[in-house]
């Protein structure tokens, strides 16, 4: 589904990635792991087409296409989602006319027509209780005076009405409380079929006790380092990145 | 405090001949003055983007009362000049359209309907309103296509707890000067929502005076015009316990100039004013300008005056974000533009003109 072959990124002259590989088949759900300015959420951003960043080397293919060729938008419209971990504020946009265009502008692309009011309204409800997102924060303009949490179960709602085949969550855990971080991440697993794959970055073990990852990868210094299953978050978690990074 | 235009610098004796000599032949070319800082009023604005032609098409609304010469009366309109509290400045094209030129009346009170239309093209007056009842009433004033006759003045007077909603929709595909006086006596109520869009030169003139306990919402929303755009707002508050709102909003493309200049003055014995202005400019590209400037006078020292001013590009984020959930740029701009002017709209009452310029917006977009 995604292969990501020794990619090299740097913004405005300094490279952060230095030669990452990396190949998520369908169905898998990997974790990408690492210390602050490893790499972590320039990738992620590359991977979603964010302008700034220049792909000095490497080749990153989606679906058999080169995915450096399509536009923010056509990503998205293919399947690619990123959960931000800063979503933007929109003032003046009401979340559920954000959500409705977003839903038309995928349901555009696949040739189908705009969804009527009350399917929409019928599958905004279903998807945003299962959150704990209630009708009246979707009255309110996209994700201003949302809190860290609720910016979080914004994105996974999205997440889940536009169900892409490929969902990169960039530390959806941070900020979240204990209940908050389980709610999100029975959102993701909600989700989560032999027909799509995860690449859920995060600094710490925790998320991977609700989100159980096929792998897991050590990133560090722009590059993975280390690659395992479940048993290297543990690890990990008991050593500290410095240890791990020099036993690699 | 007031000052006195020097009648050798009035130009014409006919307002139209004026606001030509205003607007193309330079009047002003040597004369520097603070309320006309960036109105380039002595440049020959024209437009080197063909324009889409305007026709106001009020079918979507129903019930409305067009008012026609038969509804009007003759007038002496004359203002009086020294209730307004300027610091050398003054309104040139007050003073000349007042005393130059003829006036109608029009009592709002004598309409039965709730929409009551103004179509500047059908008057070559100025136009003297007046309400004094409190009865839900929308007055929209167009001025749209008045490119052979492109100056008005227009004078409303509320009485003492009167309520007025006014949409003015300044479309005009040409060049067009407005001036608004109004005055409101105590515990009246004005909203008053200005939507100027596919102007090549325009100045729109905004005075108000407010007695006591007295509402006004000044909003105007400014998207793409060409040349230049320019609006002045003074509003005094003569009066204790008045509010005042004031929200402008503009945004340009295509090497447009947007102007916004804006005071409140607070008299000495205004105490518990409550004054608010806000002014922010939206620029698309890098050929288009914009120029906010507020302005504060306050002699009272218990009154609530806040006011803020921005200048900005698009936010690339903002786009980005969009773009990332599988919508095209063209359409996040839309919707991006919407979204930054849509709160001038949000005063408005009647819900069929609130749609009706919803869907003018769209179509300006």
């Amino acid at each position: 589904m995604l292969k990501i072959n020794n990619l090299h990124v740097s913004i405005e002259g300094k490279q952060i990635i230095k030669g990452l590989s990396l190949s998520i088949n369908k169905g898998e759900v990997h974790a990408l792991m690492g210390p602050n300015g490893s790499g972590k959420s320039t990738l992620s951003y590359v991977l979603s087409g964010k302008e700034g960043y220049e792909i000095e080397e490497g080749t990153i293919e989606y679906n058999g296409k080169n995915l450096l060729d399509l536009e923010v938008d056509e990503r998205a419209n293919a399947g690619l989602f990123l959960a931000f971990q800063y979503p933007m504020e929109i003032p003046g946009v009401q979340t559920s006319f954000f959500l409705k265009t977003a839903i038309n502008s995928k349901r555009k692309f696949l040739g189908m027509p705009e969804i009527d009011a009350l399917e929409f309204a019928k599958l905004i409800k279903s998807q945003a209780e299962d959150l704990g997102i209630g009708s009246e924060m979707l009255k309110r303009d996209l994700n201003v005076n949302y809190s860290g949490g609720e910016k979080k179960k914004q994105e996974i709602l999205q997440m889940s009405i536009l169900k892409p085949d490929m969902a990169i969550l960039d530390e959806t855990d941070s900020g979240l409380d204990i209940d908050a971080l389980r709610i999100v991440s029975e959102g993701v697993n909600k989700l989560r079929s032999e027909q799509n794959s995860f690449l859920v970055i995060t600094h710490y073990q925790r998320l991977l006790n609700y989100i159980k990852p096929d792998f897991v990868h050590i990133i560090a210094d722009g590059r993975i380092v280390k690659s395992g299953d479940f048993s290297l978050a543990l690890e990990l978690e008991e050593k500290g990145y410095e240890d791990i990074s020099k036993t690699a | 405090m007031s000052t006195a235009v020097k009648l050798d610098m009035m130009p014409s004796k006919d307002i139209s001949d004026y606001a030509e000599k205003v607007l193309l032949n330079n009047p002003f070319e040597n004369f520097k003055i603070e309320n006309y800082k960036y109105a380039q009023l002595h440049k020959s604005i024209t437009s080197n983007v063909s324009l889409k032609e305007f026709k106001a098409d009020f079918s979507s609304i129903s019930s409305i009362k067009n008012i026609k010469l038969s509804d009007t009366s003759d007038i002496d309109m004359l203002s009086d000049l020294k209730k307004w509290n300027f610091n050398n400045t003054d309104s040139y094209f007050r003073v000349n359209s007042i005393l130059e030129r003829s006036s109608k009346k029009i009592n709002l009170d004598l309409f039965r309907e709730e929409i009551i239309c103004l179509d500047l093209s059908l008057f070559k007056e100025n136009i003297h309103l007046s309400k004094a009842s409190d009865s839900p009433k929308t007055l929209m004033i167009i001025n749209s296509n008045l490119s052979e006759d492109s100056a008005r003045s227009i004078i409303l007077n509320l009485s003492e707890n009167a309520k007025l909603n006014i949409i003015h929709y300044n479309i005009s595909n040409s060049k067009s000067f407005l001036y608004f006086e109004i005055n409101q006596q105590n515990n009246s109520n004005l909203k008053f929502i200005s939507f100027q869009s596919n102007n090549i030169h325009t100045r729109n003139e905004f005075f108000a005076s407010l007695e006591e306990n007295c509402s006004l919402d000044l909003c105007g929303l400014n998207i793409h015009n060409y040349g230049v755009n320019d609006n002045y707002s003074f509003i005094q508050h003569m009066k204790p316990s008045s509010q005042s709102r004031e929200v402008f909003k503009s945004i340009v493309k295509s090497g447009a100039i947007t102007n916004f200049q804006g005071k409140i003055y607070v008299d000495p014995i205004a105490q518990k004013t409550d004054g608010y202005q806000m002014s922010r400019s939206l620029i698309l590209d890098n050929e288009s300008k914009a120029n906010n400037k507020p302005e504060l006078e306050i002699y009272a020292d218990d009154v609530k005056c806040s006011h803020g001013s921005t200048v900005s590009k698009l936010n690339q984020d903002q786009v980005y974000y969009f773009k990332s959930r599988g919508i095209d740029e063209e359409q996040a701009i839309k919707i991006l533009q919407k979204a930054f002017l849509v709160e001038t709209l949000e005063a408005i009452e009647n819900t069929q003109i609130k749609e009706y310029s919803y869907s003018l917006l769209d179509s300006r977009l």
